[in-house]
């Protein structure tokens, strides 16, 4: 096994077991909460409009937007956390394929495995008080995460 | 700690040892299962719930100017249940295919990883049944409910499938813990070909594999993008004036705000189910390249298969795309392919037992 091969192979099996614990954490102490504050702060928004209170049922659905998009960061976090642990592993197993040189080949790795680690990192920071430094993380993340695959689309087909 | 040179060509055959067996078969198997739960959810249960979800949230709008706060609550109670039939269907799906990827992932890994043959026999079972129990019962969720659990807030269908999760979780530090131990150990060379021939198949799943996870991350950027952009509709822009109208008994403006939320929701369920799908079944292609060798067919039925399988994997996305513009006619096209890949699947699985068969009547 390459050293390239070693940083995915690792990498991508260390977030896996990372990712399916933040699943079990997520969905015990986390998950039920979650989903019940975003229906009950939707149907509050309709409740208080009932009541003739409108400004108090924009802020329920205020309340609703924050929690839904709260949510969304989560599931997201874990579920590109574990596909792109796949492609890492998935890549590291192929690396040998490409026409890449040790040394380019260990750059693309680093370049892949950061990005990997760091997107959904930056996707899940969004939802505390590190919300701009996750937004700041994320664009270089995932733009890592395209050259990288676009390098290695690259290489196969040099090889090729 | 025990490594692989007493198992003869494990390196370059994922099956040849006990524990990649359990590993290939479990996690075929569930990818299978999992795609066709995926399509029979899609056709028989997605649509109509999403019309039910739809209905009960008009229902409770019609209730606001009369100022029936009990009828609201117990709509969007009604609209709880809906969301989590769904969501767990969705869930057990995913998780099915997504443990079924690394189960395959697993088996290739298996001589690089330094843990005695007790260690690896017991990672190998604990997984393989972990796997399937972590869909089935996130699968129950909805059905078992809070029936005889001691708890409020979780089932004991949760409980099962958290307890399955975290023993998966277990398993995947322990291989890490192996694989780190034969860092060094093992010089052999880690390959992705495995067996003799299907060269011809194989280069058809790894290009075409690797082109369509770079599309989906394209997709995936693009769309994120857009919402950042400003000029995607926010929900809220939907719900607020959807209060409103509902108040004031504006009913042409209500049933506006309603057809544009079920745009919304469509929309939004419809990009994400593109991007995910595009990377799926990337990762699918690239892991079914590295089988071909070891299917016992000939050259122009391996890449039969290999080509179904392909295209089969572009065209499941590009049909859930055409659900925008076309409706029903997209749904067909995404479950055709969906059924295409299942079949070619499942093809290269009686593939993979023969070849086992064979090679275990050798031996």
């Amino acid at each position: 096994m390459s050293a390239a091969q070693r940083i995915l192979i690792l990498t991508g099996i260390l977030l896996l077991g990372s990712t399916m614990a933040f699943g079990v954490y997520y969905a015990l102490f986390d998950e039920h909460q979650t989903l019940v504050g975003m229906g009950v702060s939707m149907a509050t928004g309709f409740a208080e409009a009932a009541k003739g209170d409108m400004v108090a049922a924009h802020a329920s659905l205020d309340a609703y937007a924050a929690i839904s998009a709260e949510y969304r960061s989560e599931v997201h976090a874990h579920g590109h956390w574990g596909m792109l642990s796949l492609v890492l592993i998935v890549l590291g197993i192929s690396f040998k394929r490409l026409a890449w040189s040790e040394q380019q080949g260990l750059r693309l790795a680093w370049v892949l495995a950061l990005s990997a680690a760091l997107f959904p990192l930056g996707v899940l920071l969004q939802i505390g008080p590190a919300a701009d430094i996750g937004k700041l993380l994320t664009v270089p993340a995932s733009l890592g995460m395209v050259l990288g695959l676009l390098a290695v689309v690259w290489g196969l087909v040099r090889k090729a | 700690m025990v490594n692989t040179e007493s198992q003869p060509n494990s390196g370059t055959n994922p099956l040849a040892m006990d524990v990649q067996r359990v590993y290939v078969f479990g996690g075929l198997l569930l990818i299978a299962a999992g795609m066709l739960f995926g399509d029979i959810f899609a056709m028989f249960i997605l649509h109509p719930n999403n019309a039910r979800i739809g209905e009960a949230m008009f229902a409770a709008s019609q209730l606001v100017p009369e100022g029936d706060v009990d009828g609201i609550m117990a709509h969007f109670g009604a609209i709880g249940g809906f969301l989590e039939n769904r969501g767990t269907k969705v869930d057990a799906h995913s998780h099915a295919i997504h443990v079924g990827y690394i189960a395959l992932l697993l088996a290739i890994l298996q001589p690089w990883a330094f843990l005695s043959s007790g260690t690896r026999k017991f990672c190998a079972w604990l997984f393989t049944i972990c796997a399937f129990l972590l869909p089935v019962s996130i699968f129950m969720i909805h059905y078992v409910g809070l029936a005889y659990s001691p708890w409020a807030f979780i089932g004991w269908a949760s409980v099962l499938a958290d307890l399955t999760g975290g023993l998966l979780a277990l398993v995947m530090f322990i291989q890490l813990w192996g694989l780190w131990q034969g860092r060094d150990g093992n010089t052999s060379a880690l390959t992705d070909r495995f067996g003799s021939g299907g060269e011809g198949a194989s280069k058809v799943l790894l290009l075409g594999g690797c082109l369509l996870l770079a599309c989906g991350f394209l997709y995936g950027v693009g769309y994120a993008a857009w919402l950042q952009s400003g000029t995607a509709v926010a929900e809220l822009d939907i719900l607020k004036p959807m209060v409103e109208h509902a108040a004031a008994s504006q009913q042409d403006l209500l049933a506006q705000d309603f057809a544009n939320y079920g745009n919304y929701q469509m929309y939004k369920a419809i990009n994400v189910a593109a991007h995910t799908h595009i990377n799926e079944m990337g990762i699918l292609l690239l892991l079914l390249s590295f089988v071909q060798g070891l299917i016992a067919y000939g050259e122009a039925a391996r890449r039969r298969w290999a080509m179904a399988a392909a295209i089969g994997a572009v065209f499941l996305p590009v049909g859930i795309l055409l659900e925008i513009p076309y409706g029903f006619v997209g749904s067909v096209i995404a479950d055709t392919a969906g059924f295409v890949v299942i079949i070619s699947l499942l093809a290269m699985l009686k593939g993979l037992f023969a070849q086992s068969g064979s090679a275990g009547g050798q031996s």
